[in-house]
C-alpha cells in the first residue's frame, strides 16, 4: 500500500466538494456530511487502502451513537421537566427573590456552569438549563441574539470548566501525562470571561418590572407553593446531579449507569413530581415530540460519525493534524485560533487526539510547561462548538433558547466573549513557563 | 455488581428499542422535514439502532 502527501490532498479536496456540492443541491448538512464521508471511504477504496468500504461506513454510524441517545434522554428529561410546569415556578420564584438584574444573572452563569463541569459536555448545560436560563435573562431586558450568546458561551465555559474537561484528558491520557494541576489554569481564564460575558450581555439591557414579569409568567400550580412545592420543583435536578456527582466519587461502588440512564431516572423522578395528571400515552406523546425536535442533531452527529471515520480511513485527519504541527512555532501561534476551533468543529473531541497531544509533544522538546500548553488548547477547542459542519453546542442553544435569527448574527453575537477566551488562552499557549506557578 | 451491569446493559437495549421504534415511525410518518432527502437520513440514522438491537454491533 503506498500512498503520498498529494493522494491525501486529492482526497481532501474531493470531501469537501462533495460536501458543499451537497450543502447546495440537497439542502441538508446532515446527508451532506455524510456524502463527504462516502466521498472519502470511496477514495480511500479505490487506492486499495481499505478492502471493506461499507465496513467502514457502518462502524462511523456507531461514532457518536452513545451522544445521540444522550441528546435524545437529556431532551426527553427537559420536555418533562418544563412541561411538568417546574420550569415556570422555579422562574416565578427567582424573580420575586432577586431584585438585581446582576445577581440573577451571575447565579444563571454559575448554574450553568455546573452540569458542564461534571458531565464534561457543555450539551448538558444547554439542555438542563437553558431554557430556564433563556426565560429569565430575556426578563432582564437582554435581546434574544445576546440571550442565546449567554447560553452558549457559558455551555462551552461548562465544557472546559474543571473537574472534568474531555479535552484535557484525552491529550494528557494520551501524552502519558498526570491529569493534576488544571484546576486554576481552567479556572481562572473561565470566571474572566464569564464575568465578561455577564456585562456584555447585561450591559444597556433594562430590567422588566417584578410585576410585568410575573403577568407575563403563566399562573404556577398551587402544588409548587410552600417547601413541598420547592422539593418538587429541585428533586429531578437534585437526583441528576447526585447521579453526576456519585459516578464521580463511588466509580468502583456503583454499576456505571451512564449519561442516558441518569437522564432517564431523572425523568422518572420529575413524572412522580409531577402536579399535573398525566398518562403514558401523554408521555409517549412527549417523547415523540422530543424525538422530531431533536432529530436535526441526532442526525448531525451519526453523520459526523461517518465523516470522523472516513477522514481516518482516507488519511486526510492525518494530513489535517501532520501538516499543522510541523508550522514553525510563530506559523502555530498565528494560526491555532483558527485551527483549534475548526479542528473542534469538525471532528469534535477527535481534536484533542490529532492536534492538541502532537503539539504538546513538540512543546514538550522546547523545554515549555506541558501542563500549561495542555490547558491553553483545552480552553481553545470549545470555541469551536459553535462552528461547522457540526455546531452541536450552536445548534442546540439555538433549539433551546428559541433563537429565530441567522446563524451568522448568532456567530456574531457569540464572536466577542469567545474571541477574549481564545486570546487568554493564546497567551497562556505563549508564555507557558509564566503561568507555570498555577498548576 | 455483574448482576447490577447487566440490567443497566438491557435497560440501554430497551432505551434502544424505544427510540428505534420512534424513528422508524418518523421514517414513515412525520410532519417536518419531508421528502427524499430527509428519507434517506432517518433510513441511515435508523440502521445503528437496528444493528444494536439486533446485538450485531
Amino acid at each position: 500500500m503506498t500512498y503520498t502527501v498529494a493522494d491525501v490532498a486529492i482526497i481532501a479536496a474531493a470531501m469537501v466538494i462533495a460536501f458543499v456540492l451537497s450543502s447546495k443541491y440537497l439542502k441538508s448538512t446532515e446527508i451532506s456530511m455524510a456524502a463527504s464521508g462516502v466521498v472519502g471511504v470511496a477514495f480511500a477504496f479505490a487506492h486499495g487502502w481499505t478492502k471493506e468500504p461499507i465496513r467502514l461506513l457502518v462502524e462511523g454510524l456507531f461514532n457518536n451513537l452513545d451522544l445521540a441517545i444522550l441528546f435524545i434522554c437529556a431532551s426527553f428529561f427537559v420536555n418533562v421537566y418544563s412541561e411538568s410546569g417546574a420550569l415556570n415556578a422555579i422562574t416565578r420564584k427567582l424573580v420575586k427573590r432577586f431584585n438585581s438584574k446582576w445577581v440573577l444573572m451571575t447565579f444563571m452563569g454559575v448554574f450553568m456552569l455546573i452540569p458542564g463541569a461534571l458531565t464534561g459536555a457543555g450539551s448538558v448545560s444547554v439542555f438542563v438549563l437553558g431554557a430556564l436560563v433563556t426565560a429569565i435573562i430575556r426578563f432582564m431586558g437582554v435581546s434574544d441574539r445576546k440571550t442565546a450568546a449567554f447560553v452558549f458561551v457559558f455551555a462551552i465555559l461548562s465544557a472546559a470548566a474543571p473537574p472534568i474537561n474531555l479535552w484535557t484528558m484525552l491529550m494528557t491520557a494520551q501524552a502519558n501525562m498526570p491529569y493534576v494541576g488544571f484546576e486554576l489554569l481552567l479556572l481562572i481564564p473561565i470566571l474572566i470571561v464569564g464575568a465578561f460575558t455577564i456585562i456584555y450581555v447585561g450591559w444597556g439591557a433594562k430590567r422588566q418590572s417584578k410585576e410585568e414579569i410575573l403577568k407575563v409568567l403563566p399562573e404556577a400550580n398551587e402544588k409548587y407553593d410552600g417547601a413541598g412545592g420547592w422539593v418538587r420543583i429541585l428533586l429531578p435536578i437534585l437526583t441528576l446531579l447526585v447521579l453526576f456527582i456519585l459516578a464521580l466519587v463511588l466509580p468502583y461502588d456503583l454499576p456505571v449507569l451512564g449519561l442516558p440512564l441518569m437522564f432517564v431516572l431523572s425523568t422518572v423522578v420529575a413524572i412522580l413530581c409531577n402536579p399535573g395528571k398525566a398518562g403514558l400515552k401523554d408521555y409517549y406523546g412527549m417523547f415523540e415530540k422530543t424525538m422530531e425536535q431533536v432529530f436535526p442533531l441526532v442526525a448531525t452527529v451519526i453523520s459526523v460519525g461517518v465523516l470522523q471515520n472516513s477522514m481516518a480511513a482516507s488519511g486526510v485527519k492525518g494530513l489535517i493534524g501532520t501538516a499543522f504541527v510541523l508550522l514553525p512555532f510563530v506559523w502555530i501561534y498565528a494560526t491555532v485560533l483558527l485551527f483549534a476551533p475548526f479542528a473542534q468543529g469538525s471532528m469534535s473531541y477527535g481534536s484533542a487526539i490529532v492536534i492538541g497531544t502532537p503539539l504538546i509533544f513538540m512543546f514538550n522538546t522546547a523545554g515549555l510547561n506541558t501542563t500549561v500548553v495542555c490547558a491553553a488548547l483545552s480552553l481553545m477547542f470549545p470555541i469551536g462548538d459553535c462552528l461547522p459542519p457540526s455546531r452541536i453546542v450552536g445548534r442546540l442553544t439555538i433549539e433551546a433558547t428559541g433563537y429565530q435569527g441567522t446563524y451568522t448574527s448568532f456567530l456574531k453575537a457569540v464572536a466577542a466573549p469567545c474571541l477574549l477566551l481564545g486570546l487568554l488562552a493564546l497567551i497562556m499557549l505563549i508564555y507557558p513557563n509564566t503561568f507555570a506557578f498555577l498548576a | 455488581m455483574i448482576l447490577a451491569q447487566t440490567i443497566v446493559t438491557y435497560i440501554y437495549y430497551i432505551i434502544t428499542a424505544i427510540i428505534g421504534i420512534t424513528l422508524l415511525k418518523k421514517f414513515f410518518k412525520r410532519e417536518k422535514r419531508q421528502g427524499l432527502v430527509y428519507d434517506l437520513v432517518y433510513a441511515y440514522c435508523l440502521v445503528p439502532f437496528i444493528l444494536r438491537l439486533l446485538q450485531i454491533k
